[in-house]
């Protein structure tokens, strides 16, 4: 089963991911640790893909106008949470994603401390058969 | 150029088809993977999932000693992934112009949905003025 982990961390305005006004030393730590992490779900041939995603001020919101036109708006509600990163993971259990996510949810913060971030984790998988 | 462009356009408790019937709901479908089979051959497309709907989702931390705390409540107002794209293309504007193409995906009674899609750069590692 294909789980996805997300890290919903940044919000308007943030200019890094999540880590806006950290001492260099505790994102190097806390980036050093998200990378182990991904190292290891990769020998355990868990891992199916990972990315990290431009900070929020590279957004922008598209849609189809009118004749299909482009239309595009860079302006969020500022409660928007902005997908920092996720990784995508091939596990027998529900519960195997979740102890990833627990995790990466302990990666350290800026003062070296646990974050214990959400993650949101969610099964890969379009609309259930009876909508097909 | 790589992009990601995500649909943000479900909620917890909230029917994704309001009103839609099964043949709507096929157009819609079909609709997406006429569009994914066309950026593929374009070799524009790196990939593309859907998830499953939001009730499955779990909001996971860890606990004092590392243990998965699974009981995470979202926000209410939160609007959830249904699916996403990440395609490689030249300029942001032919990021933008798929994203239209994905936006104009037709929903009740074949109608244009206009969905907004959020679309972003991924960088291929943190920016290094941080590291």
């Amino acid at each position: 089963m294909k789980y996805m982990l997300m890290m919903n961390a940044m919000t308007t305005g943030d200019r890094y991911a999540g880590v806006t006004g950290w001492q260099k030393e505790a994102v190097q730590v806390h980036i050093a640790f998200l990378k182990s992490l991904t190292k290891s779900l990769r020998e355990s041939g868990e891992l199916v893909t990972t990315e990290g995603l431009a900070v929020p001020d590279q957004a922008r919101i598209v849609r189809a106008g009118k004749d299909g036109a482009v239309m595009t708006d860079g302006v969020f509600p500022e409660s928007k949470e902005f997908l920092a990163g996720y990784w995508i993971v091939d596990v027998t259990t529900p519960e195997r994603a979740y102890e990833i996510a627990a995790k990466a949810s302990a990666a350290p913060g800026p003062d070296g401390s646990p974050l214990n971030m959400p993650i949101e984790v969610r099964q890969i998988g379009g609309p259930p058969p009876e909508f097909l | 150029m790589k992009y990601i462009l995500m649909m943000n356009t479900m909620k917890l408790g909230v029917d994704p088809f309001p009103g839609w019937s099964k043949e709507d709901i096929h157009n819609m479908i079909k609709y997406m993977i006429d569009f994914n089979k066309k950026l593929k051959a374009a070799g524009e497309l790196l990939s593309a999932e859907g998830l499953s709907f939001p009730e499955q989702a779990k909001l996971v931390r860890a606990g004092k000693n590392g243990e998965p705390i699974t009981d995470g409540v979202f926000p209410e107002s939160k609007e959830f992934l249904a699916g996403y794209w990440i395609v490689d293309v030249a300029t942001p504007e032919r990021a933008y112009e798929i994203a239209a193409t994905a936006s104009a995906a037709p929903g009740l009674r074949g109608e244009p949905l206009n969905i907004p899609i959020e679309v972003r750069p991924v960088p291929s590692g943190p920016p290094p003025e941080i590291m």
